[in-house]
């Protein structure tokens, strides 16, 4: 497994500066949409389209500085009333929400509505409850949406999976999570930071063999647990 | 009296002033934006003061039942209880209770009903609102009045004028806190011009602090509204500020601002946000529309507001009647436009454009037939 310490792409530098005694490191995090580096362990803001659902944006400022700097996007929420022709025609997700120094990090789940449908999901999609309904999404698809919001950070289409599937179930979740990482990597536009998707569910052999294949393609690493 | 009222320009009828509150200078004519439980829905006080507001509305009917006017006077007034540091108004709470209660009755006494808390029956009397509006501290208090809506007719009229003049005795008699607070009171006598002299003439008497137009934007046709409008503030003092309750749109604003009136209040521009509409000069902008789900403009060009400078019609579009966002975002937009019809009415007429003004804001309104519908 890789034990290097610091990542860069062209949108994001990261490098842990201390270690605890067990496996606990802090790190700073530089992006560079943001005026000042954030300190890891972070907390994104979730969003709904891309804007907090809690506060407008004009207010955002007021919210500790830089801490509030990294927001959660799901492109999944654009489905329902807004085209990524449109999306890609305003500029992407700075243009668009006007929220130039912030940093987004594109999940396709988000933790209330667009939650994995692991029984849908086939070797073609990822299933994912929208307010669209169920939908299939195929890493073309996702990757076409990637694009067109042009996020700093993105995470790979994942066939994630609950802990109580069998064991068979499980592995071909991570079979299909390492094909799908590899046809996004193939379709990533230039200038965002690719996280690989680890799943595996509670089988430590899966995780590892999962986290093994991501991390030979020198990505960064998103880890979904249940 | 607690307040001063300096005209500062004119054009025929309409005036620019300086109308100064306990809480803040402000300049008319002006906009009032509504908030009716101790806030203006979707935006912060912070956002209000941004965008230019100088006085907002209190419903003493919401805050008597929520939190109670007690309560409000023990954490030291609704100023303080919402932090809103500039001016406020309170209105009697006689109008909704009216409107929003079944089984209202109308006594000599005052304003009978059920409570909506626990059914019990209730009186509001002007002695009560007044005590009431006395705790929630605000700038201008208004004072309870007989309300009858214009599509009304007959002795019913009549019998609410003068009832209006009785209560309007009783409302001074019980004000504890005149230095602090101005009343205002309200002319009603429905479409009659010879009912509403009465009671113009009558207030006029009580030599109160300023005066409001009431029973109108209710559903009544547009000349017999203009109408009103233009016999009462023909009849009230020049040297006192005059309200027009429940106005509205803006083309009426421009039109009662011509005719020498003051202020104006209506949930309008953040009901019709909540709706999915913005206000914008060539008149209402329905974002709702599927037209506006490619359209990369802002709602408004022209416009300097946050949400223009910021966002497009397509993304407002994803947002409303979707996400509470898009209410937050309109809702913002169209109090700033009221805003600055507010701010232009004032400087154009301080600064002798005042036609021109008016001639450039009949142009673009394309839209004019949607703006003349009722307030309601």
């Amino acid at each position: 497994m890789s034990s290097s310490n610091s990542i860069h792409s062209s949108a994001m530098k990261f490098a842990v500066k201390a270690w605890s005694n067990g496996r606990a490191r802090a790190g700073v995090l530089h992006l560079d949409c943001c005026p000042t580096p954030i300190d890891t362990p972070s907390l994104l803001l979730s969003t709904r389209k891309g804007l907090p659902l809690f506060i407008s944006p004009d207010l955002l400022p007021s919210l500790p500085s830089p801490d509030s700097h990294l927001l959660h996007v799901s492109p999944l929420h654009f489905l329902e009333g807004l085209s990524m022709t449109t999306i890609s025609k305003i500029g992407g997700l700075h243009q668009m929400l006007g929220l130039h120094e912030y940093g987004f990090a594109a999940v396709p789940r988000d933790s209330i509505q667009c939650l994995p449908e692991a029984n849908s999901t086939n070797k073609v999609g990822a299933s994912f409850e929208t307010p669209c309904g169920r939908l299939l999404i195929k890493p073309a698809e996702y990757m076409e949406m990637i694009s067109s919001l042009r996020p700093e950070l993105w995470a790979t289409l994942a066939d994630e999976v609950p802990a109580w599937v069998s064991d068979k179930r499980n592995k071909t979740s991570v079979d299909r999570t390492i094909k799908w990482l590899d046809e996004c990597i193939a379709l990533s536009p230039t200038g965002g930071a690719v996280f690989g998707a680890i799943v595996g569910g509670s089988s430590l052999e899966e995780r590892q063999r999962c986290a093994q294949e991501v991390a030979r393609r020198n990505v960064s690493v998103l880890e979904y647990h249940d | 009296m607690a307040l001063r009222f300096e005209v500062l320009g004119r054009f025929n009828r309409a005036r620019a002033a300086h109308l100064t509150l306990p809480h803040f200078v402000c300049e008319t004519p002006l906009f009032m934006p509504v908030g009716t439980q101790g806030t203006i829905k979707g935006l912060t006080t912070n956002q209000l003061e941004e965008i230019g507001c100088q006085i907002i509305l209190g419903n003493t009917y919401h805050l008597a039942l929520r939190p109670t006017s007690e309560l409000i006077d023990e954490l030291g007034g609704l100023h303080k209880f919402m932090n809103w540091p500039r001016a406020m108004l309170t209105d009697s709470g006689g109008f909704q209770m009216v409107s929003l209660l079944h089984l209202a009755d109308i006594t000599e006494k005052g304003v009978t009903f059920q409570s909506p808390v626990d059914g019990k029956p209730m009186l509001l009397t002007p002695e009560e609102s007044i005590q009431i509006q006395n705790r929630i501290g605000a700038d201008i208090i208004m004072a309870l009045d007989d309300v009858v809506r214009t599509i009304i007719t007959g002795p019913r009229i009549e019998e609410a004028m003068y009832r209006t003049l009785r209560w309007i005795d009783r409302c001074i008699a019980a004000h504890k806190r005149p230095h602090e607070q101005n009343l205002f009171g309200i002319v009603q006598g429905g479409l009659d011009p010879v009912l509403r002299d009465i009671c113009v003439r009558g207030l006029v008497d009580r030599n109160l602090p300023g005066y409001a137009i009431g029973g109108l934007a209710g559903g009544e046709d547009k000349d017999s509204f203009w109408r009103v409008v233009a016999q009462c503030t023909a009849a009230l003092p020049e040297d006192k500020p005059r309200y027009v309750m429940g106005v509205g749109y803006p083309l009426d604003i421009v039109v009662c601002s011509a005719l020498g009136a003051d202020m104006y209040d209506c949930v309008y521009p953040t009901r019709t946000a909540r709706f999915g509409t913005a206000l914008v000069p060539e008149g209402l902008l329905k974002l709702k529309n599927r037209a506006m789900s490619d359209d990369t403009r802002p709602i408004d060009p022209a416009c300097a507001c946050m949400v223009c400078k910021n966002y497009t019609r397509a993304y407002i579009h994803s947002l409303v009647t979707k996400d509470a966002m898009g209410s937050q975002l309109l809702s913002y937009h169209n109090l700033y436009y009221m805003m600055q019809l507010s701010r232009n009415l004032h400087s154009s007429i301080v600064q002798g454009r005042f036609p021109e003004f008016v001639c450039n804001f009949l142009q673009k309104m394309v839209c004019i037939s949607l703006s003349l519908s009722s307030c309601h």
